[in-house]
């Protein structure tokens, strides 16, 4: 026979759950372990969708997390007095407890489709921006030259280094090289896979000049950690200053001046 | 009183009791958990031991050296370079032992929060933490990682038999190496990127003073019976300065490279190119193959590997030949000479098997990918063809082919890729998702 100590003991250490629970989603954004800035145009209804159904999930979490509390406290087997008695159940309730949640996943699921569409779906029309290829561990770029098409001659090279228009749509034909990477923009709310064989086209608009992280998001291999690029969203003009800048560079014909530094100043 | 644990009893989870129940853990569950409590205290907290440099041991092989004289290679190189924690830059290597001192050592951060360890956070997986291209991951790649120790660097601006220029090799980390393993570190700063350029020297001219002095043995005089005479005049000025003179002298020695003509017609460029590609002058067809695929052969070696395979075939071929020969027809000293010569080809073996990653052939590179490993500029390319690539069966064309005409073969190697665009490309999508 367990002692009434012990009953509460046990109660408080469930209701530590839903309280832990709560807390760590209340006090993460002053940690920074919470959603990283948003800067793109579909973040908003993203991050909406999430905070719906993390309220709606946490209200019932801490619902029967309470509740599994409030059982453990009022029925403990040292103060409670008189047998349990067995019942078959209620009907009732069981089919209550299962028609909700499954309208709620129903009413989810819809209310999500547009958002879903939005990004995966209604690809806008226009050739790509820039192609970028997985590799491990390096996002290989490649942007069409002045000609607008991907696979001439004019086309510009690079490694981990990112340039896009602000306020523009960006259009991403995302491949690999060997095996499956996942091209993961933190800020602006895109992770898709780089499937081996695939073409796949991502897009986006962003709203926010800055410089981001491009991350990889499926374990690739043993530099999968290191797979690290930089997204650089800046005004129009600045992006195409920089195309013209780093082509220009491309087709060097003579040393940079760079390339002079004997040692490199302090 | 009882004690704490009594009083909360987690038998009550099966949901009955039974009299006089107390604290009862399963067995196997008290066994589960003093293996895990094993398991965290046994790996321990402490810190790891200091890495330490390898000693060169196929060229320690090669030279035949004692135990004494690996001991004093090893005593003089810790003398004049530190370890790997602790690394020492004399006047002599000019080089920047801050630098060096950011670069080395553990990772870890110091009182401003500047990152330190930079080298072993990068670099020591692929490149060892020796610079001998031979760290945990090395076997895995193709192309394997570059061994610094015999101070030859394949991708420059300067002649073939020439060191890199300090801004070669800062290129070389920002951008990494196409086709290879070797990732670009653009997003690392610049004074980080300068630091672990500074400790690639450092491995570098540690490396080459490493072989220096294996092979100073060979030269000595009976009277010095066997052991280098420790004096800076002997160690440094004579054995390993000249090795640090070499890389100061590589900025001057850069290649100077005439403009290509402003008015150049690019179609009649790239047709003279072509003439060039399949001439006999150039004859880059021998190696690159008549369709430019890289196929035209595919048994040449690069300079690291070419080392273990000529020595690979010594052993074996001696090897071989003792199965079938007898020293009953030789003198004492002849036999004794033998028996240590067979010795010795079974302590290279066995030195190789840990010591030395397996050869790989290095096949012409297929000029129809688009993907140049020293870079893809028109001036990459130029100097890859004047110069050849130092390390490697590419021959340096200097001399034998004009200027003008190497920026002609240059611009045919950039329309290789295009080639066939007019039949395959634009308007010809390959693949069926092409909808662009």
């Amino acid at each position: 026979m367990g002692s009434r100590l012990g009953g509460i003991f046990w109660s408080l250490v469930f209701l530590g759950v839903p309280v832990l629970g709560v807390a760590t989603f209340a006090l993460a954004p002053s940690y920074n372990i919470w959603l990283p800035r948003d800067v793109s145009e579909h973040g908003a209804s993203i991050d909406s969708i999430f905070m719906f159904i993390l309220v709606l999930t946490g209200v019932v979490f801490v619902a029967t997390e309470g509740l599994l509390f409030w059982f453990l406290w009022k029925y403990d087997a040292a103060k409670a007095k008189g047998a349990a008695t067995y019942i078959h159940g209620s009907h009732a309730l069981e089919v209550v407890w299962t028609i909700i949640p499954a309208a709620t996943l129903l009413f989810l699921a819809i209310y999500q489709m547009n958002t879903w569409a939005d990004i995966k779906m209604r690809r806008p029309a226009m050739t790509p921006t820039v192609e970028v290829v997985g590799r491990q561990f390096e996002w290989r770029l490649r942007y069409p030259g002045r000609d607008g098409m991907l696979g001439t001659r004019d086309d510009l090279f690079l490694t981990n280094d990112m340039h896009v228009p602000v306020d523009e749509d960006i259009l991403i034909q995302l491949k690999s090289m060997d095996v499956l990477h996942s091209f993961f923009l933190p800020n602006l709310r895109i992770k898709q896979d780089a499937v081996p064989g695939m073409k796949i086209p991502v897009w986006f608009k962003a709203k926010e000049t800055g410089q981001f992280d491009i991350v990889c998001a499926e374990l690739c291999g043993w530099g999968h950690y290191k797979m690290k690029g930089r997204l650089t969203i800046e005004s129009r003009a600045d992006f195409d200053r920089w195309l013209e800048e780093t082509y220009a560079k491309q087709e060097a014909t003579q040393p940079a001046p760079e390339d002079a530094v004997t040692a490199a100043a302090d | 009183m009882k004690s704490f644990l009594q009083c909360v009893p987690l038998s009550g989870i099966a949901g009955n009791r039974s009299p006089g129940n107390r604290l009862r853990l399963a067995p196997g569950a008290l066994l589960s958990l003093a293996l895990i409590a094993a398991c965290i205290f046994s790996s321990g907290c402490g810190a790891t031991p200091a890495a330490s440099y390898r000693l060169n041991m196929v060229e320690a092989t090669k030279q035949r050296l004692t135990t004494e004289q690996e001991r004093q290679v090893a005593t003089v190189l810790l003398a004049m370079f530190g370890t790997p924690d602790e690394p020492v830059a004399m006047a002599w290597t000019g080089l920047d032992e801050a630098k060096l001192r950011l670069a080395s050592g553990p990772v870890r951060s110091d009182i401003v929060g500047r990152k330190n360890g930079l080298y072993r956070e990068h670099c020591a997986h692929c490149h060892g933490i020796t610079g001998d291209g031979m760290g945990p991951t090395a076997a895995f790649l193709n192309p394997y990682p570059r061994d610094y120790r015999p101070g030859i660097f394949k991708f420059k601006s300067t002649e073939r038999a020439d060191k890199p220029t300090h801004a070669d090799l800062l290129r070389i980390l920002r951008n990494g190496i196409a086709g290879t393993s070797m990732p670009s570190f653009a997003l690392l700063s610049e004074s980080q990127i300068d630091a672990l350029v500074e400790y690639v020297k450092y491995l570098s001219i540690r490396g080459e003073a490493e072989l220096a002095l294996m092979r100073a043995y060979f030269e000595l005089d009976d009277d010095a019976e066997g052991k280098l005479p420790e004096t800076r005049e002997f160690l440094v000025d004579e054995t390993v300065s000249p090795i640090a003179e070499k890389w100061e002298l590589a900025a001057a020695a850069r290649i100077e490279v005439p403009e290509m003509a402003a008015d150049i017609d690019l179609a009649a460029s790239v047709a003279k190119g072509r003439e060039l590609f399949y001439g006999d002058k150039a004859n880059c067809v021998k190696c690159h193959g008549v369709t430019g695929l890289g196929d035209g052969q595919a048994n040449d070696y690069d300079d690291w590997n070419k080392a273990i395979v000529e020595i690979n075939k010594e052993i074996k071929g001696g090897l071989s030949k003792a199965g079938e020969t007898s020293t009953s027809g030789m003198s004492q000293g002849d036999a004794d000479d033998y028996r240590k010569q067979v010795a010795w080809l079974g302590k290279f073996s066995h030195v190789l098997d840990g010591d030395a990653l397996k050869p790989r052939t290095i096949p012409p590179r297929n000029l129809r990918h688009g993907i140049y490993r020293g870079g893809r500029r028109p001036l990459d390319l130029y100097y890859r063809i004047h110069a050849g690539i130092n390390g490697a069966p590419m021959p340096a064309a200097k001399g034998t082919i004009p200027p003008e005409d190497i920026w002609h073969i240059v611009n045919y190697i950039r329309s290789l890729p295009y080639e066939f665009d007019g039949e395959l490309g634009a308007d010809r999508p390959m693949v069926a998702r092409d909808r662009f």
